[in-house]
């Protein structure tokens, strides 16, 4: 029996995907960065597709969104399984769509034009059934899945357009993707990189070595001494965990005190964020907002008698309002915060925003 | 993908393809063969009681499915029926869980060392594995551990049989258990474990000479370690179970290996962590900090919210201070969820309740102007109004009546009522089940549950509860916290660990502590005999004088008391000078004056100087001797002037050579005091008539 054989190994490996996130990032924030949560998941729900029983685009609009929960509430700090698996949503959406003859456009277009001419939402139920729509739909994804891989390198080839010779530049924190664009940038220019440290995780220890292993001239600092040393720095760069659809961000602790430091001596803040993390949630969801880690970091267990007398707290990510942000760059190209929602609705169809 | 995620954990593992073929397997012993936890471990098994609303035993298996373990062996006895259906229907024995459970179940297990015993005898283990307890917590990361074992068994031939991960943590932290308080010597270099004693409140430990005198020259020895009774064992120590037969415990076979180190050729290694976090819940102490650490996020992520059981219904949301809500939990107007709260899916909480640092289980009710605190209540608990209820143990099905105020350290067993109006002291017990009839089945305490629930049911119908105790509503029986101390003398009652009753640790030491007692004794005395010596030396000598015993019984009296006692010669001979001298001050009080004084003693000393010269004999005995009378007249500051006459005596009685004492004068002062004392005026004539008189022996002798 092939085809039950096909269905215990795909739900042995979503098991396994999900045991994963559930122990993913003891401590230090993910373990693995999240472009490859992303990829992982991509290709996973390509699997889906490819392995599970469905006849039309409804049944497998189905399959996903219920896959897609449990994702999503194994890890809730982990947008991007949520982001990918509304990607996912979309991509069928529009291959059912461009199977049914109908275009695109007029599909998934919400103007105040066609609200008012069209009686309601057109209900559609995708039951109909297209012998190409499997096919088209793991295309799709495939060509997702070439996006993502080329996520960063896209975001790095801009570095030349906003670095520019001798400037002092200030990050917090370690992030892949402004590694990358710095890196970059530091094949053409001479420039001085500062790195907050990011306490208690001190990821920006490992992001300067890195740094300086790339002949860039990097100091480390304090947390402490960000407001200090912002009235020297030209830009602040950085990068984050989760674009908000309001454009504001989730982003590594000390974060929201960079961008208070940066507005202060209006230095412009931009954010390296590639479009998989745009995320459709609204800062005001507190319970899922918030992710708390060991208190370990903060006051080692070691501390003996101490720890039955106060409460320790360690969270992880700050939320950062939009209207400290001057930029994002995305694989894209730049964008202002208050460009976010319409990149928004490009991406992800409205009816999918909650699983 | 299981091999994936094993793979990925431990990614440098010597070689992938040796990874694929040995899968890593775990022994998890899921009884703890003691009844610590009576009585509320009569009607579920340890492993099964709730932490933080899940089963201890899913925090073990998540912790060895984390690490990588792909076969876990699960051996039960105490209620194995129950464990057995609880795994059935979890995660772990779904066909796509990554680590295969596999349930052993036998009423014949006794110890930890049967079940080995067992798993050599079925040959379960091909290769190294984890040996965990049932109610381990844990989210250390072993793979580490793991490696340096599978490194050194490589390198060292297979001498290293097992290494213990231990968690650093300093005295004084909540979650060291007192019980499990070790003192560890190790080599600092190959982390080789040299001696290894629980500490047992002793105050005086002692360490085997030999351990420090092979190996290497760096050693360390630690007490801030937390035992996490996560063991690293290679197949040999199943067999080394089998081999010896007497092992019971971890304890026994690492006492065992290190005793016979040189003989068998085993050494046990130590792997101490500074991350991550282990602890076994082995008495009531134990579940209060394990689970507050748990909502206080230090097992991350084994936190409520995670629910990683993947059980329907379990999820629950994670807010500000901690507090954990579940599905359909609804609060009343004014109720304050302080700090540290976790309440389980489908609780009601009446107005204006106060809770704090507490875990609330499924389906509680609980009424107006509740007051909990450390609070651990588990499911279907119904609480009335007014209560109070501060660091208990309230179990499954339990109802709290009206304006009940539980004191700290209660136990409210499965089922029992309380109240109305009723105030339990502190350290109560509380059970359906009559003590006594504990006693009476004592014997088939290891069959299947459902006799054992038959028993007891006839035997609550058959007596009274009692009003004053548990209310006028109330059912259940106290259970007093001494009630078998005789007949189960490890364990008695002592939920609570330590804190509540601490005698039973002293008392029930094993023979481990018993022995290093008797050891200690050997070589350096306790204050106590050395006292009792004295005394006892001092009554000889007194009846010697009364009775006129001939000195040389006097001797042999002394010297059956030095046995017995088991003092040194040194000792003997200090405290002897000590006792004559003092001897005056005993029979005439400390007013005489030191012209009394000197009078009295010289006689005695010339009676008594053949017992001084059977003592005295080499010249650091004479030294010694000095230094015993020079810290005498130390003390009795106003009869130092009686010095010179007392030494004057002994040198004519020929108990002291000259020699000595001009040696002594020389050589022995050590501090101010003394020094002081060497300036007496009659000292230094006495000093000078002595040199002189040797000048004078040796001109003659020219």
């Amino acid at each position: 029996m092939p085809g039950a054989d096909k269905e215990a190994d795909l739900t042995e490996r979503i098991e396994a995907f999900l045991a994963d996130l559930k122990r993913g990032g003891c401590g230090t924030g993910p373990i693995r960065g999240s472009g490859e949560t992303a990829r992982e998941t991509t290709a996973l729900l390509r699997k889906v597709t490819a392995q599970a029983r469905w006849s039309s685009a409804g049944d497998l609009m189905e399959i996903i969104r219920k896959e897609g929960r449990r994702m999503t509430a194994a890890q809730p700090s982990e947008t991007t399984v949520g982001n990918m698996v509304l990607r996912v949503l979309k991509i069928i959406r529009e291959e059912y769509a461009r199977s049914r003859g109908s275009s695109e456009e007029t599909d998934q277009q919400e103007s105040l034009h066609k609200l008012l001419t069209s009686g309601g939402l057109s209900e559609e139920n995708f039951r109909q059934h297209f012998v190409h729509l499997k096919a088209n739909v793991i295309e799709a994804i495939n060509e997702l899945l070439t996006e993502l891989d080329g996520t960063t390198d896209n975001i790095a080839m801009q570095a030349l357009e906003h670095i520019h010779s001798n400037e002092v530049i200030m990050t917090v924190g370690r992030s892949r993707t402004v590694e990358a664009f710095l890196k970059d940038a530091a094949r053409k220019r001479k420039f001085h990189v500062i790195v907050a440290e990011c306490a208690p995780f001190c990821q920006g220890h490992e992001m300067a070595t890195n740094l300086s292993k790339a002949s860039i001239e990097t100091t480390v600092i304090a947390d402490a001494a960000i407001f200090a040393v912002m009235s020297r720095v030209n830009k602040v760069i950085i990068g984050t965990q989760t674009v908000l659809a309001n454009g504001g961000l989730r982003a590594v602790n000390g974060t929201h005190t960079v961008a208070l430091a940066a507005r202060h001596h209006s230095t412009p803040l931009i954010v390296c964020a590639p479009m998989f993390k745009l995320s459709p949630q609204f800062p005001n969801e507190e319970d899922t907002f918030h992710k708390f880690v060991s208190p370990h970091e903060v006051l080692p267990f070691t501390e003996g008698e101490i720890l039955s007398k106060v409460n320790v707290h360690c969270p992880v990510f700050d939320y950062v309002p939009p209207e400290l942000i001057t930029l994002f760059i995305s694989n894209i190209g730049g964008n202002a915060p208050s460009y976010i929602y319409r990149l928004m609705s490009e991406l992800y169809h409205p009816e999918d925003h909650d699983l | 993908m299981s091999s994936r995620g094993g793979k990925q954990k431990k990614g440098n593992v010597t070689s992938e393809q040796e990874e694929e073929e040995q899968p890593l397997q775990a022994v998890l012993v899921a009884d703890s063969f003691n009844r610590r936890f009576f009585p509320i471990s009569k009607d579920q098994p340890r492993a099964l009681l709730p932490l933080g609303n899940v089963a201890m035993i899913d925090y073990t298996l998540e912790f060895l499915t984390s690490t990588g373990v792909q076969e876990t062996f699960v051996f039960c006895c105490w209620m194995s029926n129950k464990i057995k259906d609880h795994l059935l229907k979890s995660k772990w024995c779904r066909p796509t869980s990554p680590n295969v459970v596999h349930i052993i179940t036998s009423d014949l297990y006794r110890s930890l060392g049967d079940v080995l015993r067992d798993v050599d005898a079925k040959n379960l283990v091909r290769n190294d594995f984890i040996l965990v307890y049932g109610d381990v917590v844990s989210n250390i990361d072993v793979s580490q551990a793991l490696q340096e074992h599978r490194h050194r068994r490589k390198v060292d031939k297979n001498i290293s049989v097992m290494t213990m991960v231990f968690k650093e943590s300093s005295p004084g932290h909540k979650s060291r258990c007192e019980e499990d308080d070790v003192i560890v010597a190790m080599d600092s270099k190959s982390k080789r474990v040299l001696h290894y004693q629980k500490t047992q409140g002793l105050k005086k430990l002692q360490f085997p000479m030999n351990i420090f005198q092979h190996g290497s020259d760096e050693f360390e020895i630690r007490h801030d370690l937390l035992d996490c009774h996560i063991s690293i064992c290679s197949p040999q120590v199943a067999e080394l179970f089998t081999d010896n037969f007497d092992y019971q415990t971890r304890n026994d076979f690492v006492r065992g290996i290190l005793v016979n180190e040189e003989i068998l050729g085993n050494q046990i290694h130590l792997y101490v962590t500074q991350d991550g976090y282990g602890a076994r819940v082995s008495n009531l102490q134990m579940y209060d900090s394990v689970s507050s650490d748990m909502v206080r996020r230090w097992v991350y992520p084994l936190t409520p919210e995670a629910n990683f059981t993947d059980q329907q219904g379990q999820g629950c949301t994670h807010s500000r201070h901690n507090v954990y809500r579940g599905a359909e939990v609804s609060l009343g107007h004014g109720s304050q969820m302080e700090e540290n709260v976790l309440i389980g899916r489908d609780t009601s909480i009446g107005a204006n309740c106060h809770i704090s640092n507490s875990v609330i289980g499924n389906n509680c009710t609980i009424g107006d102007n509740v007051v909990l605190d450390r609070a651990h209540m588990w499911n279907n608990v119904h609480i009335s109004s007014n209560v109070e209820i501060h660091q208990s143990v309230v179990c499954d099905g339990a109802v709290v009546k009206e304006a009940v105020h539980l004191n700290k350290q209660c136990v409210l067993a499965y089922n029992v009522v309380i109240g109305p109006n009723l105030s339990l002291p502190d350290g109560t017990v509380v059970s359906m089940h009559h003590p006594e009839e504990e006693e009476e089945d004592d014997d088939d305490e290891f069959l299947s549950d459902d006799q054992e629930v038959g028993h007891s049911k006839d035997k609550t119908r058959q007596k009274a509860f009692n009003p004053a105790e548990v209310g006028p509503e109330g059912k259940g029986y106290i259970w007093k916290a001494s009630m078998n101390d005789t007949e189960d003398e490890e364990l008695a009652q002592c939920l609570w660990g330590l804190v509540l009753n601490p005698d039973p640790e002293s008392d029930s030491e094993s023979e481990a502590s018993e022995e290093s007692q008797d050891r200690s004794r050997s070589v350096s005395p306790e204050i106590d005999d050395v006292n009792a010596f004295q005394l006892e030396v001092l009554g000889t000598l007194q009846r010697g004088l009364e009775e006129n015993i001939v000195c040389d019984n006097l001797v042999l009296e002394i010297n059956s008391l030095k046995y017995a006692y088991n003092i040194t010669l040194k000792e003997v001979m200090q405290i002897l000078t000590r006792v004559v001298l003092e001897y005056p001050f005993q029979q005439q009080g400390t007013q005489l004056t030191t012209l009394q004084y000197t009078g009295s003693l010289l006689p005695l000393l010339k009676t008594w100087s053949p017992v001084f010269k059977n003592y005295i004999k080499r010249a650091q005995d004479h030294l010694d001797c000095l230094s015993a009378v020079e810290e005498l007249f130390l003390e009795q500051d106003t009869h130092q002037t009686a010095m010179v006459k007392v030494l004057m005596k002994m040198y004519q009685l020929e108990i002291l050579e000259e020699e000595a004492i001009l040696k002594w004068f020389s050589t022995g002062a050590t501090n101010d005091k003394s020094r002081q004392l060497r300036k007496n005026q009659g000292l230094q004539k006495f000093i000078q008539w002595l040199k002189e008189a040797e000048d004078e022996s040796s001109e003659e002798g020219e």
